[in-house]
């Protein structure tokens, strides 16, 4: 790996012990992926900011960090965190504090607390074929197919030393005899709604490994469509990018995606979205206590169709519902009245959190109803719940009712 | 005393050197660290998964490659500081800190490593040796 003189400066320690760190770590990725030299990026984006992944240990680390005088060099957003800074959820004391102390360590370093995982939604968009140092799986994922940007799957801290930084190794997907397809599935299957595009995303996912998938067939899918087909890719396998002919700017054509490759071809029916449905679906009982909307964080537009669903109506007493967005969204919701419509109705918008990486177990929940692919994946081991996974309209319908009826 | 009759040495990658040896765990399928595992003790909690249920802990952890979130690096430090994290990792493509990793060894270790085999890592020396 050739470092330039600034870079070498860098590592030995030039501008401070935090800058050395991240050199250390972006040297050693360079050399197991064999990168010759490192890039400039534009952006980074740091996730894994749960206290229940970074635990005391990694709150701690963080908090070193930024003492010892961590200054994020390029435009560094943070991921979810655990708590919602705008209202109190009842969450355990300890937890909030601890939360809070984790993301006032990254801000400390000069990251900008969007605490969402669309920073998309928030106005950082990368643009076409701009390297960037991306972690969140979904947002990696989404970066790269739908906007052509070029990032590798980042991981917390690796990200972070981006940000430190502002250089990444070159390998990987930042190169593009590595950005071509490797298995072609066609889509013979009209997609419906956001849980059709989860099942495809999960069943893809859990297929492909770490190769790149191609979909021909998509009709038409919106932004969220694709939110969700690829949170869905990323959570249940290793996937960095995929590419959709005629949707994403690197597959115009099917020969366009694959490059000249010679490539798999399997076919999506029915029976595979109606199988994998059926796998993300983990409860048995049809009491439902709690649902949750919004994994990725909701659009604006998802949170209007909500109001439209819950205008008018009631939650069931016995069940509890948050749907989850970032600062920026619920901001907007709350100028145009549809905070409102979705608290009169009994729900709860939140920002900054989601499920997975909040604490909603302590408040005693135990069936969960999602519309979220990723959310139904990792529920039952991040929070212990079981979970039924269907449409929206299915999980709004048991919200009413307090049990699921699909 | 362990009785060994046949042992098997594979030259691997270093990616993080240390030494480690104990009883090996092997998942087929991917290993997703954030919200997959236990930090407490170890246990894989992702369902459906493979392993759900065993610990990872002290154990010696062939796996194909990590999968899902990208707050895993968190989680496999938390493991270190809690005491609770395998004690070396054969994989196909991962980096993880402060463990003893070692990868793209010259045979399929799948078809060489079973659940208990007592397993050697010298990943300094990208030395994995396997007592049959």
């Amino acid at each position: 790996l050739q470092l330039t003189d600034i870079e070498k400066r860098m590592r030995e320690g030039e501008k401070g012990k935090p800058v050395r760190t991240a050199m250390e770590i972006l040297i050693a990725l360079g050399e197991i992926y064999g990168a010759e030299k490192l890039i400039p990026v534009r952006s980074a984006h740091v996730a894994g900011l749960s206290l229940k992944s970074h635990g005391i240990a990694g709150m701690e680390w963080a908090e070193d960090m930024a003492k010892e005088g961590a200054r994020v060099c390029i435009s560094t957003t943070l991921n979810v965190i655990g708590v919602d800074r705008s209202q109190d959820l009842h969450l355990p004391e300890a937890w909030v504090r601890d939360q809070l102390r984790i993301g006032r360590a990254y801000e400390r370093m000069g990251c900008i607390g969007t605490s969402s995982c669309v920073p998309y939604y928030c106005g950082f968009i990368p643009r076409y074929q701009e390297h960037i140092a991306w972690a969140e799986s979904s947002a990696v994922v989404f970066s790269n197919s739908v906007l052509g940007a070029r990032d590798n799957r980042e991981g917390g801290p690796s990200a972070l030393a981006s940000g430190l930084t502002g250089r990444t190794p070159l390998y990987g997907l930042h190169l593009d005899e590595n950005r071509k397809g490797d298995v072609l599935f066609k889509v013979s299957v009209p997609l419906r709604n956001l849980a059709d595009y989860g099942a495809l995303g999960s069943y893809a996912g859990r297929m492909i490994g770490t190769r790149v998938p191609v979909f021909d067939g998509l009709q038409q899918p919106s932004t969220e469509d694709l939110v969700y087909l690829r949170a869905a890719l990323a959570s249940s396998g290793s996937v960095a990018l995929f590419h959709a002919v005629g949707v994403t700017p690197e597959a115009p054509t099917v020969e366009g995606a694959f490059g000249g490759k010679k490539y798999e071809v399997l076919e999506i029916t029915a029976k595979e979205l109606d199988e994998r449905k059926q796998k993300l679906t983990s409860a048995k009982d049809r009491k439902v206590d709690y649902v949750a909307i919004g994994c990725p964080h909701c659009s604006l537009k998802q949170l209007k169709e909500l109001t439209t669903l819950l205008r008018g109506r009631r939650v069931n007493k016995e069940t509890t519902l948050w749907v989850h967005t970032n600062v920026a969204i619920n901001y907007l919701a709350k100028q145009l009245g549809y905070v409102q419509v979705i608290e009169d109705a009994g729900g709860v918008v939140t920002q900054d959190l989601c499920t997975i990486l909040g604490n909603p177990e302590a408040l005693g929940f135990e069936t969960l109803a999602t519309d979220s692919p990723k959310m139904a994946f990792y529920a039952p081991g991040s929070n212990g719940f079981h979970v039924w996974y269907g449409s929206v309209e299915q999980c709004i319908e048991a919200a009413v009712h307090g049990t699921w009826n699909a | 005393m362990r009785r060994i009759t046949m042992a098997i040495i594979l030259k691997g990658r270093s990616i993080s050197k240390g030494c480690a040896e104990g009883e090996a765990l092997v998942s087929r399928e991917p290993i997703g660290f954030n919200f997959g595992i236990h930090v407490i003790d170890g246990a894989i909690t992702e369902y459906n998964h493979e392993l759900f249920g065993k610990s990872i802990k002290g154990k010696i952890l062939l796996f194909p490659h990590g999968k899902g979130s990208t707050g895993g690096s968190y989680v496999v430090y938390q493991l270190a500081k809690n005491k609770t994290a395998p004690r070396a990792i054969i994989a196909v493509g991962a980096i993880m800190g402060g463990i003893p990793v070692i990868d793209r060894l010259e045979k399929d270790p799948f078809d060489l490593i079973s659940d208990g085999d007592h397993v050697r890592v010298d990943a300094g020396q990208g030395l994995v040796v396997i007592d049959k």
